[in-house]
């Protein structure tokens, strides 16, 4: 490979790497926190897509405006599911893959009922819509920013969970319940906040990717198979993990493609995820394992 | 004469620095009944998942019947005939009483010869006697998970009857049991002695009294002392490693 | 800690406590419903319902394999559609090869391939000039397949969680695989156009009561041997290693054994639902082994019920039962699978063992009454 073709494959990965980040940045928070498999998550990024499609079309918006709402809509949507569901699952830990998945089909059924089967494009704002040169290599200014974007959120995040108090209350749930609840913890409120979190990133996930890729019901398949093994690769309750299997998957999907196809290289990288995670189940960069 | 079956020889566990065993030297004999006492954190645990392969050595070797089990795995250990009954109660919740026992007559571990016995099969005949012996012989249909704790216990130690190994390890049998259910589990224990050697791990200090000839206390990863009973009462060092605890009785 | 005790200690052991596993009455009911299953063309004549139905029987038959691996061996195969998938896909390169010319390119070469390009029959196609050879290898390679991925996962010892992400993880990839291989696999169409099969100059018409008795056999036969196992000693054992897996290992067990062996024969009786699923299909395709499918399997059977065989497959029958017959209305299915996944979670949340258990818990609460 020649130095260019080297440097835009490198780019190319670290933007496949940012979506993928985006998208298992909330689940990393979930099960990390909670040990709920949420296979709904795929359906939160739908949703935050499908929210940016209509305050798009139906009140103008552009993406830029819409964000701070799709977070929001979709992280109460996420706080009510656990409320309702999720809540009375913290001890069937597998029992969540089970619901979570009726959750998204729920979800699915429902936009394609009032949104339609059809596909939906969301115009990427105006400002971004042109290209940049770095080390001459062309790229999208629009995936700069999700690039950006994506770091930003995780440094948010990074500061949420380490430097304020709620951060603590939840760790401390995490690590051992009874003795946080004898402190005073209110565990189920805080795993509700944390699940509306989790959901609002999903969301804005969904919203950042609106542009990228046509937006659909079943969407979020593809997503959540992806971002789970990244989380578990990372390994629990480790968001540095996170990122830095994120950067690992994304990278070796670049490089992978470049010496066959997408869809090879996309089955090359799960099935070395696969090993990994037989020999290494609490992940990369963690020593903690999720019984 | 050599009558030792079991031996660990300077065994030491090392959980990420903390020496849960530290050079460990203990040997029982065969047909012994064993008592394993000494203050929390003394390694009394660890020494029988050592035993049974549920840790392995940092270093050192343990042998059973002059071979050597440092490297094998928990069901290599189990078929050479060394059981385990532990600290919390683990039988079958889900499956019944007679199921239980059923699995716990493992004499034959292999899939296939397995699938084709329906029923009870020739080696599970004393099974109901087995019941009877811990009382369970009315609750035999009733699934383990709706037993009482002391049922339970006792549930554990007939599993252990009924996979009839030539060392039983108890941990702490009689935890949760009340004076009557005590006594009846000291009176089994002596009839398990002739044809199996036990080591039986034990807070209660009238049940050791009870059952143990040979008491072997452990402190901080190693064997303290060994003796009968009233040598052990006496003895100033163990008196020492018990201080700040409130006496070896209450323990 | 004391506490615990003391709530124990509380519990009173009447008939809810006990299970009545009369082997005798499950198998009358067991011979019942498959009775009920054969006795179905004689008042159904519309062929086409009758095809139809043959399906949601497969579909009963791939719930029953899960219920067998999951219910009873606590391994949460979330890619049982592998198995299935690679059986029909073995039923379908056999019954591609035995078109008739019109439907096949030049010198017997199936069209697809024509139309890729390839020259000369890939010598993964060769075995499928003999049907024994194809069916054989429709039970065989997904058996052999669920051995590996067993053996890599349970030697291991990985469980739970794991188990699902690993298995979830590799029915993508043999998905992504056979639409990446258009020139042997047909890719995202599938193999299509197949003959219709035929033993000793007898045809199984997919739209004929001949086909569905086929099915209805060998439902009725992988029924019996999945209850049989559960029987047997080996079913004990497994359902043991289910509730307690570490404990089983001190009995001298050697678990991944266990483990290994209910799996391979689950993805056998799948392999076998796989190519039952060809033949009344007359195709294969991708989606077979799609994670749609895949999951819903697991569905069908937690709504069933997944420790009980019967209870998995008649949930699966019933689910897709329903599903198929709202299908001629567009609006009714997408309402209907609102409905059904609201159904699910309700399930999970207030009925863990599914309708089944639900059957049985109401059985005990009737004979503590009497």
């Amino acid at each position: 490979m020649d130095p260019i073709t080297i440097i835009s494959q490198l780019v190319t990965g670290l933007s496949i790497a940012s979506i993928l980040l985006l998208v298992a940045l909330g689940l990393a928070i979930i099960y990390g926190a909670t040990g709920v498999i949420n296979l709904a998550h795929g359906e939160f990024v739908m949703l935050g897509a499908y929210s940016a499609w209509a305050l798009q079309t139906f009140f103008n918006m552009s993406l830029f405006e819409s964000l701070i709402f799709i977070f929001i809509i979709v992280a109460l949507l996420g706080w009510a599911i656990e409320r309702t569901v999720i809540r009375h699952l913290y001890a069937r830990p597998l029992d969540t893959i089970l619901a979570t998945w009726g959750i998204g089909v729920i979800a699915q059924q429902a936009i394609r009922l009032t949104a339609g089967g059809e596909l939906r494009y969301v115009e990427m704002p105006k400002q971004l819509a042109d290209s940049v040169l770095i080390f001459g290599v062309e790229i999208s200014s629009f995936r700069i920013f999700v690039l950006i974007f994506a770091a930003t959120l995780f440094g948010l995040t990074w500061y949420l969970m380490y430097r304020t108090t709620f951060g603590i209350k939840l760790r401390a749930i995490t690590q051992n319940p009874e003795v946080a609840s004898s402190f005073g913890i209110n565990s189920n409120r805080v795993f509700g906040l944390t699940f509306a979190y989790g959901a609002g990133l999903a969301g804005l996930a969904g919203a950042l990717i609106s542009p990228l890729k046509s937006v659909s019901p079943e969407m979020g398949t593809t997503y959540v198979v992806d971002a789970f093994l990244i989380v578990v690769l990372g390994g629990v309750e480790s968001l540095m993990g996170t990122v830095l299997s994120a950067i690992i998957l994304g990278e070796l999907s670049s490089i992978l493609s470049f010496y066959s196809n997408d869809t090879i290289a996309k089955a090359l990288v799960l099935l070395a995820i696969v090993i990994l995670i037989r020999f290494r189940p609490q992940g990369l960069f963690s020593s903690k394992v999720r019984s | 004469m050599n009558t030792e079956q079991l031996v660990l020889k300077n065994v030491t566990v090392n959980f990420n620095g903390f020496h849960a065993l530290d050079g460990l030297d203990f040997s029982v004999d065969k047909g012994e009944l064993r008592c394993l006492i000494g203050p929390n954190g003394a390694g009394k645990t660890t020494a029988l998942d050592i035993i049974c392969g549920k840790t392995k050595v940092t270093s050192g070797e343990v042998d059973f019947e002059s071979k050597s089990i440092t490297s094998l795995q928990e069901h290599q250990i189990a078929r050479i005939g060394i059981g385990r009954k532990f600290q919390i109660p683990s039988v079958f919740q889900d499956l019944t009483v007679r199921e239980n026992l059923q699995v716990a007559y493992s004499e034959n571990t292999s899939v296939l010869s397995n699938l084709f016995k329906f029923g009870l099969s020739k080696d599970e005949e004393g099974l109901n006697e087995l019941a009877e012996m811990v009382n369970l012989q009315e609750h035999l249909d009733v699934l383990a998970g709706h037993l009482s704790h002391g049922q339970t216990q006792w549930l554990e130690i007939a599993l252990l009857v009924a996979q009839n190994p030539k060392l039983i390890l108890m941990d702490e049998p009689t935890a949760g049991m009340t004076r009557q259910e005590t006594h009846k589990t000291a009176e089994l224990f002596l009839q398990l002695k002739s044809k199996h050697t036990l080591v039986v791990v034990e807070h209660d200090m009238g049940f050791v009294k009870e059952i143990g000839d040979v008491i072997s206390v452990m402190h901080q990863g190693k064997i303290l002392a060994e003796g009968t009973a009233q040598e052990i009462e006496q003895n100033a060092a163990v008196r020492d490693a018990y201080l700040g605890s409130g006496g070896i009785t209450n323990a | 800690m004391s506490a615990v005790i003391d709530e124990k200690s509380k519990l009173v052991i009447n008939e809810t406590s006990k299970r009545y596993s009369n082997t005798k009455s499950q198998i009358i009911i067991y011979g019942i419903v498959c009775a009920l299953i054969f006795i179905v063309p004689s008042f159904m004549d519309n062929a086409y319902l009758l095809n139809k139905f043959s399906t949601y029987l497969i579909m009963g038959m791939l719930a029953m394999a899960l219920s067998l691996s999951w219910g009873y061996g606590g391994i949460l195969n979330l890619g049982q559609a592998v198995s299935f998938g690679l059986g029909s896909y073995c039923m379908a390169m056999a019954l591609k090869l035995r078109t008739v010319p019109i439907h096949t390119g030049a010198e017997g070469l199936p069209d697809f391939m024509v139309w890729n390009n390839v020259e000369t029959l890939p010598l993964i196609w060769q075995p499928f000039h003999s049907l024994t050879l194809a069916v054989f290898l429709g039970i065989a390679v997904p058996v052999v397949f669920a051995m590996l991925v067993g053996w890599f996962m349970f030697k291991g010892r990985i469980t739970g969680v794991y188990v699902a992400i690993i298995t979830l993880a590799i029915l993508v990839v043999v998905n992504l695989l056979i639409i990446d291989q258009q020139r042997i696999t047909g890719g995202f169409n599938g193999i299509t156009d197949l003959a219709q099969l035929e033993v000793f100059g007898f045809e199984f018409d997919a739209y004929s009561s001949s086909a569905y008795y086929l099915i209805a056999i060998f439902l009725t036969l992988s029924l019996f041997l999945a209850l049989a196992i559960t029987k047997s000693k080996t079913g004990k054992i497994l359902q043991a290693v289910r509730d307690h897996e570490d404990r089983v290992r001190y009995f001298g067990y050697d678990v991944s054994h266990f483990q290994i062996f209910v799996f391979a024969v689950s993805a056998g009786i799948s392999g076998l639902a796989g190519m039952l699923y060809t033949i009344v299909m007359e195709f294969a395709s991708p989606t077979f082994l799609g994670v749609h499918l895949s999951l819903s399997i697991v569905i069908w059977c937690a709504v069933g019920g997944r420790q009980s065989l019967i209870g998995a497959m008649l949930g699966a029958i019933f689910v897709v039962g329903i599903q198929g017959s709202l299908s001629e209305s567009e609006t009714f299915l997408e309402t209907w699978t609102l409905v059904m996944g609201f159904i699910f979670v309700m399930v999970v949340l207030f009925l863990p063992k599914g309708i089944a258990g639900a059957f049985e818990s109401l059985a005990a609460r009737i004979r503590q009454k009497n």
